[in-house]
């Protein structure tokens, strides 16, 4: 039996060192140490053999089945490198395909803009308001000190539906109305769609504006452009530099309209710019007292400022969009690069 | 409005260059739309005098000169121009001149002849558009003279706008009024002189006011035998630098001294007025006039007119009449210097559409106490220019006072408002300078008078932006302001939407935005609902094409899809308000809709997709589902008619018994109309009733630690049976056991039998309390079974 167990013990070892196959290795692991293997065959006649021929020929077979389980082991390793080697050379791919996929989606660059100014807003503690676009002349024009015989109505080109009712002309009208909700503190920004009988190169009939409005008993001018600069410097960039200069709205006293350098040539003077090195981006000011009497407000106890800018020009300006028209012409190709 | 610098300095002596000056105006709210030096590209162009016209030998629209430029031989000049002859000075370009637009000159052959120069047109100096001849110089200019000289172009021409507020700058002196303040200069008036005459001028003419609250003052002039003619070369050049155009002496006066002053004149010639008076009076009803270039007008009786002893001779400060106007046969003058109503001058002006130079001027509110001083420079210069004998006296009708406003500032709300401490001496230096005299003061306070020019000051606020203008915006500092916060909340929707949007972009779509103008035309031919043809309409669309507003965002994304209808998939949406009137508000209703759109291949045309398929209603559906449930709506499906989409491919949200939305295939017979894929695939959600409803509520269900096993299952049934009534019957049967059911393939064709389908499925069962046994899910099964036999009539399979 001894001798038996030597000769398995040397077919297992020829036979282990001549597989290549990991399923093979298995077929001669179970043919030596499965339930019905060589090995475990003559453990289980141990029973039958004499009782001191047992340790001997036991303690043999164990050595051998360990050595026989040790070389599958070594075998196996060996084997499964083997593989793993064969699999990392042969399972090549072309990384340089374009992955899987069905295809990004785009948010649309103004309300990529859009929100991206609302957050900044937001965080400096205003909050978003909205107000109808189909609008009263009293809260478009009459409520912001613009009478029907006001000239500044003049620069405001007017979609009239019926006496009295307009498409607003700007967002501000939604100052009044929030103004007319609640007493100060009011910190609001209003993002919208305005209308204005006007279509060319450089004109929309359709654009999109945001207005501000902070009141409060302590708000001055100082904190409107401070208000001002930190939005620039947030949206356009720490390097951009801010003007203010005195301006006309009916609305605020004192009024102003912001510069910002060139976002084109930075301020040196370019096409863009025309030579100015500014671009004329935003109107604001101190609310007017006309404006706090109607909205029922102490000129005396509160004061508060008030602004409005294109979202569209600033995104036309963030990515150099030349022309407004891109914006609501819906060509895919357009609506893809952002 | 044009400034030139020269002309300027006439009123001010200006201490910086004129680019300073500009940055320094821009800086107090003038806005300098351009700067331009009109002499700055012109080399080497002198008066040269034509000695000579030869025929060139080569060419029959050329002709060959001879031309005198005061050194030197007379050179020989090619020219094409038609209009000069023999004596004619023109302009000059020598050899190595440069024009406007780079242009440079040398000496060329031209035709085989040699020309040394060009002799040159207005448009070739840029000074004017006239590009037909070359420009003819008055006889007295001095040959070799430099033309910049001439032509008075060593000059720098701002482009200024004026804001509505500021019509006092709209002048020369208003200008030079508001550099002097800014640079504590005086300001520099001119002075002149007449003679008048013993006849007294109220004995030929006088002047009525019949409403002396929409003309509050009238003057008026008499000058006899004046000698109308062209004007002289200055006063041409400066209306021409003005960008006005020469008529005659008499009225380029008046025009000049509005340029100057910023008060409007007008000239009548005083033997056409019936009765040789003047009456400010309203319009009668029925009454017309002509207005100068020969209109005939309407006049409606709100709308106020100088008259006559008869008729309306002009539309009161806003364009005079071609009847009583001042022409080469005029000998003697009325002149006109009056105060108007802003309003009234606004509105007749508009009701003409007659905004002309004068009318802006009085819109925006003239100065009553120059009316004298305008109407005497302007006599002066008739006088000096065409001669005449002014009539004794002014006709200065003044019924109605004009006060000057006197305005309080309380030095301490400079500081309240703008948050800079500006010294009180500095801004009291400030108001002074500005021409506001101090009524009153204390050490805290100062009243002050306004100045009767100008308007647009009558509160504390606007003396404070005076004070914030002069002392410098950008001398004030910036701060960060303490926002507080209130209670109110003005928006709930703007994040909501934005959430939706970044939820469909991050789905793979493309987000449109769109004009909510529509065309009713179009509504209707694409089949939409009547109730969508009440719209909100605009008075004055800028075209047909958008003359309401929309009701729907379906026309606008299959215009897109139109538009795009080349690419071989599209997946877009829009979000955006539609208008509908609303019966019992002024104002219509503007609910915001999610418009969807999904056209073409559901894949891109990529190697990893061999077998690209069309988009179908189950990707435009589950799209929807899954969108609704990251809103969080409740939401039941109902089959739906609407016109736009396939009666079989289609359905309509219902949110608390309110319709909330249709999705489906796009009918037909519209992408056949359109011309687009047939598979199109639209939804429209109705936004406001999908977040109007509160949000389920999630709540957090045990997760079991016991396995859970699926059994599958194939039915046969008729192919009308639904499969949401198959799941509803299934409902009540072991519900806290049965965890999902999974439909995993419906089929119809010729391995079922006509007119039935197969349905496939996967049933997941899972306790909470413990591992379910064989016999368990087997009792259920079978339950599930006798179910779907007894109420379907089911075929298991």
């Amino acid at each position: 039996m001894i001798a038996e167990l030597e000769n398995i013990k040397h077919t297992a070892i020829a036979k282990i060192s001549t597989v290549e196959l990991l399923e093979d290795l298995e077929q001669i692991r179970v043919e030596f140490l499965g339930k019905k293997g060589k090995v475990t065959e003559i453990l289980k006649k141990l029973g039958s053999l004499p009782p001191e021929e047992r340790p001997i020929v036991g303690n043999k077979a164990n050595e051998i089945r360990d050595f026989i389980t040790e070389a599958v082991e070594t075998k196996k390793k060996e084997l499964l490198e083997k593989e793993f080697q064969r699999k990392l050379e042969t399972e090549k791919v072309d990384i340089s395909l374009p992955g899987r996929s069905l295809g990004k989606g785009h948010m649309h660059v103004i309300n990529r803009v859009m929100n991206e100014i609302v957050d900044i807003f937001i965080q400096m503690g205003f909050q978003v308001a909205s107000g109808p676009e189909v609008e009263t002349e009293y809260y478009n024009f009459e409520s912001l000190n613009t009478p029907s015989d006001h000239p500044a109505r003049d620069t405001h080109d007017t979609f009239y539906i019926k006496p009295g009712i307009v498409l607003r002309t700007h967002t501000s009208p939604v100052q009044m109305r929030v103004m007319e909700k609640t007493e100060p503190p009011v910190a609001v920004v209003v993002p919208g769609r305005v209308y204005r009988v006007d279509n060319d190169a450089s004109h929309s009939p359709m654009f999109n504006q945001m207005e501000g409005l902070l009141v409060d008993e302590d708000v001055t001018f100082a904190d409107l452009k401070g208000t001002l600069m930190y939005f620039v410097k947030k949206f356009f960039g720490e390097e951009t530099k801010v003007r203010f200069r005195p301006h006309y709205f009916p609305f605020t006293e004192p009024s102003a309209e912001m510069d910002i350098s060139c976002t084109v040539c930075m301020g040196k003077g370019c096409r863009i710019c025309k030579n100015t090195g500014w671009l004329e981006i935003l109107g604001c000011g101190m609310v007017h007292p006309v404006v706090f009497s109607y909205a029922g407000y102490d000129n005396e106890k509160y004061q508060g400022y008030a602004f409005g800018f294109g979202i569209d020009r600033m995104a036309m300006l963030k990515y150099a969009i030349p022309s407004i028209n891109l914006l609501f012409d819906n060509n895919i190709r357009f609506l893809e690069q952002f | 409005m044009k400034i030139s610098y020269n002309w300027l300095k006439e009123y001010c002596d200006i201490p910086v260059s004129p680019k300073e000056l500009a940055e320094k105006l821009t800086m107090l709210g003038l806005e300098i739309e351009s700067i331009h030096e009109p002499g700055k590209n012109i080399d080497n162009v002198v008066v040269g005098k034509i000695l000579e016209i030869n025929p060139h030998p080569q060419a029959d629209k050329l002709v060959v000169c001879k031309t005198d430029i005061g050194k030197g031989e007379p050179l020989q000049i090619i020219c094409g121009a038609k209009n000069m002859k023999v004596g004619d000075k023109v302009p000059t370009a020598l050899d190595g001149a440069t024009l406007p637009g780079g242009i440079k000159i040398t000496r060329r052959k031209m035709r085989g002849v040699e020309s040394f120069g060009m002799m040159c047109s207005p448009a070739e100096l840029g000074v004017a558009d006239d590009a037909e001849g070359l420009m003819i110089l008055d006889p007295s200019t001095p040959i070799g003279l430099d033309i910049r000289e001439v032509l008075g172009l060593n000059d720098v021409i701002f482009e200024i706008e004026i804001t509505p507020n500021r019509g006092d700058w709209a002048s020369y002196i208003g200008l030079a009024r508001e550099i002097c303040a800014y640079y504590n200069l005086p300001l520099k008036i001119p002075s002149f002189q007449f003679f008048e005459d013993d006849e007294e001028a109220i004995s030929i003419s006088n002047v009525t006011i019949e409403c002396p609250e929409l003309c509050p003052r009238y003057a008026g002039r008499v000058i006899k035998g004046v000698k109308v003619a062209p004007s002289p070369e200055w006063l041409e050049r400066k209306l021409v630098s003005a960008g006005q155009r020469p008529i005659n002496n008499v009225v380029d006066i008046t025009n000049f001294v509005l340029l100057e002053c910023g008060h409007p004149l007008h000239a009548f010639d005083l033997n056409k007025l019936n009765e040789k008076r003047i009456v400010v009076r309203l319009a009668r009803l029925g009454e017309t006039i002509r207005t100068l270039y020969g209109e005939i007008r309407e006049l409606k009786p709100d709308q106020m007119v100088i008259a006559d002893g008869q008729i309306p001779q002009a539309l009161a400060g806003i364009m005079g009449g071609a009847d009583s106007e001042v022409d080469n046969n005029t000998i003697d003058v009325f002149l006109e210097s009056a105060y108007f109503n802003p309003v009234s001058i606004r509105r007749t002006a508009k009701a003409h559409s007659l905004l002309t130079e004068a009318a802006q001027h009085f819109q925006r509110g003239a100065d009553p106490n120059i009316v004298i001083w305008a109407i005497n420079r302007a006599t002066s210069l008739i006088q000096r220019i065409a001669g005449g004998r002014v009539l004794k006296g002014v006709i200065d009708v003044y019924p109605v006072k004009m006060e000057s406003k006197i305005v309080k500032l309380r030095y301490e709300r400079t500081k309240k408002r703008l948050g800079v401490d500006v010294e009180k001496q500095y801004q009291k230096s400030i108001l002074t300078n500005l021409g506001f005299s101090i009524k009153r003061e204390t050490n805290t306070e100062v009243e002050v008078q306004v100045p009767s020019w100008r308007h647009d000051v009558s509160l504390e606020e606007d003396l404070i932006e005076e004070i914030a203008r002069f002392y410098g915006y950008d001398r004030i500092p910036h701060t960060l302001p303490k926002v507080r916060q209130t209670e109110v909340t003005f928006d709930t929707t703007f994040k909501k939407l934005h959430n939706i949007r970044s939820f469909l972009v991050n789905k793979g779509l493309t987000e449109c935005f769109s004009w909510t103008f529509s065309n009713p035309e179009i509504v209707e031919e694409l089949g939409f609902p009547e109730s969508f043809l009440k719209m909100v309409e605009i008075q004055n669309p800028l075209s047909k094409n958008l003359r309401t507003m929309r009701t729907s965002i379906i026309p606008n994304i299959l215009s897109i899809a139109q538009k795009n209808h080349l690419e071989d998939r599209l997946a877009i949406f829009e979000i955006g308000p539609v208008f509908l009137p609303n019966p019992t508000d002024i104002l219509p209703d503007e609910p915001q809709r999610l418009c969807l759109l999904l056209m073409g291949y559901a894949q891109p045309r990529l190697w990893c997709y061999q077998d690209r398929k069309f988009f179908d209603f189950f990707d435009l559906k589950g799209l929807c589902e899954e969108l609704l449930d990251e809103i969080s709506v409740s939401y039941k499906i109902e089959k739906t008619d609407f016109p736009i989409l396939h009666k079989g491919q289609s359905l309509k949200l219902v949110v608390k018994n309110e319709i909330a939305g249709y999705l489906g295939k796009l009918n037909p017979k519209i992408s056949h109309k359109l011309e687009i894929s047939e598979n199109t695939f639209i939804a429209e959600l109705y936004l406001d009733k999908l977040l109007a409803s509160t949000p389920k509520r999630k709540i957090y269900k045990e997760v079991s630690e016991y396995p859970s096993t699926s059994r599958d299952l194939a039915i046969l049934v008729d192919e009308t049976v639904d499969y949401a009534d198959i799941i509803t019957s299934l409902k009540p049967i072991g519900e806290r056991v049965l965890r999902k059911i999974d439909v995993f393939d419906v089929y119809k064709g010729s391995q079922v039998p006509k007119g039935k389908k197969s349905i496939a499925l996967s049933f997941n069962f899972c306790s909470n309390e413990k591992t379910l046994t064989d016999e368990e899910i087997n009792s259920l099964m079978e339950t599930i079974i006798n179910t779907l036999t007894k109420k379907f009539n089911a075929q298991i399979r």
